[in-house]
């Protein structure tokens, strides 16, 4: 049975949880408790399907009786687990390297070319004093900030952004970016981009792709606000809702109305995170492996 | 002199030309002391990374920037905003993920305006070494 119940774990974790998630609003109230939320519900779902693949030829085996479970029908069971199992971990695994080589390569390529094009005498005003990380302003009419994570990270903004902010907006926005980069969220999305990437169909992969990435900026919005004030995020997110961007008229509502999480709200979301990765391993997993082990020879 | 604000002094030259430089017209552009074959070396990279193009004049070779100042910042923002559909590879974070589609327009004919010699360019990828384009004769 531990098989059926992995895969309809697997099912449920890939489709009707992350579909409710990402339409339900209280995980805006706890961003960061949210996120794990996220991950724990994917690393779930992965294990889920993994065990399922493991478990089922070892189930339907011994289902046949004790005769035939020794020999060639248990190499036969075990190595079509191993390949099912490890189809899922390769592709996951060739996926997220691949993402991480192209992406990097596509990171430095892009800092070296903001380098080139630095407006170094506005990057120079508005970077000096104290700024952790280096600035860079590019010239162009559409106001737009983003930061270029990794090992020589960058802060970009336009000369337009820095037109339309005044001081504190503008400190509001570096402070966001300042988050994104020192709590490596590129990191995260990564993992939600190459698990989209891995599993495009049936899995409700890019909604939890996109609802973490909106997660993670309205993070970045908490520090912007933390750093300044809840008038300067809001004012800056104001400047860039001209850009149409549809995420920043929800993050702008959210900071506008102050929307703040319970202690309570967020503790309760770690511990469903929790709760989604142990109790199947507590109650499926380890049940299984105590009769299938002895079963196959194992720990007698 | 930190090599990064040598390239960036290099390219406004060349991006502030009427046309393609030698290397010593470059080096006394620079209002600086350089050493002729520092210019040199600084284009040599340039040219590696896609943004110069090498046009060969006779015996010499003479520089060229690949792309308008102002194409290659378009180019830049439409990278930025992951422009490129489902290939996010979340490279950059950024502040607002999506255009409108004024001003998606607004970059992309900023990337099509004065056309530069190339036609042009996404982030303009280096040259690998193996597939090195020579000069056209």
């Amino acid at each position: 049975m531990a098989s059926v119940w992995l895969a309809v774990l697997a099912l449920a974790l890939a489709g009707p949880v992350p579909s409710a998630l990402a339409r339900a609003r209280w995980p805006q109230r706890v961003p960061r408790a949210a996120i794990v939320l996220w991950q724990a519900i994917a690393l779930a779902a992965v294990l889920a399907a993994v065990g399922s693949a493991l478990a089922a030829p070892e189930e339907l085996l011994r289902a046949l009786g004790p005769e035939q479970r020794r020999g060639t029908a248990m190499v036969v069971a075990v190595a079509v687990a191993a390949v099912l199992a490890g189809l899922i971990v390769l592709r996951l695994l060739g996926v997220l390297l691949l993402l991480a080589v192209r992406t990097r390569r596509r990171r430095a390529r892009h800092r070296d070319m903001v380098d080139l094009l630095d407006r170094a005498e506005r990057s120079a005003l508005v970077g000096g004093a104290g700024a952790k990380t280096v600035l860079r302003v590019l010239d162009g009419a559409v106001p737009f900030a983003y930061c270029v994570p990794g090992r020589a990270p960058r802060v970009v903004v336009t000369e337009a952004a820095l037109d339309t902010l005044d001081d504190d907006e503008l400190r509001a926005v570096l402070a966001h970016e300042q988050a994104h980069l020192d709590a490596r969220h590129d990191l995260v999305r990564e993992g939600f981009v190459a698990l989209h990437q891995a599993f495009p169909v049936l899995v409700r992969s890019r909604q939890a792709r996109d609802a973490v990435g909106l997660l993670l900026e309205m993070l970045a919005d908490d520090a912007g606000r933390a750093r300044c004030s809840d008038t300067a995020m809001a004012g800056a997110l104001e400047a860039f809702l001209a850009t149409g961007d549809t995420e920043v008229g929800a993050r702008l509502e959210r900071v506008r109305a102050r929307r703040c999480g319970g202690r309570a709200l967020a503790t309760g979301t770690y511990l469903a995170a929790a709760a989604v990765v142990v109790v199947p391993t507590v109650g499926v997993v380890i049940p299984w492996l105590s009769v299938a082990l002895p079963a196959a020879g194992v720990l007698r | 002199m930190a090599l990064g604000e040598l390239e960036r002094a290099v390219m406004a030259q060349l991006w502030a030309a009427p046309g393609p430089l030698t290397v010593r017209e470059v080096h006394d552009r620079l209002d600086r002391e350089l050493a002729y074959t520092t210019v040199m070396t600084v284009l040599g990279r340039l040219a590696k990374k896609g943004v110069v193009r090498q046009e060969r004049d006779g015996k010499a070779y003479r520089y060229v920037a690949a792309s308008t100042r102002e194409q290659l910042a378009a180019s830049l923002m439409l990278d930025a905003l992951g422009d490129v559909g489902e290939d996010r590879t979340a490279a950059l974070v950024a502040f607002v993920d999506r255009v409108g589609p004024e001003e998606a327009a607004a970059l992309r004919a900023a990337l099509q305006a004065a056309p530069a010699p190339t036609g042009l360019p996404e982030v303009p990828q280096p040259r690998t070494d193996g597939e090195e384009r020579g000069p056209e004769s």
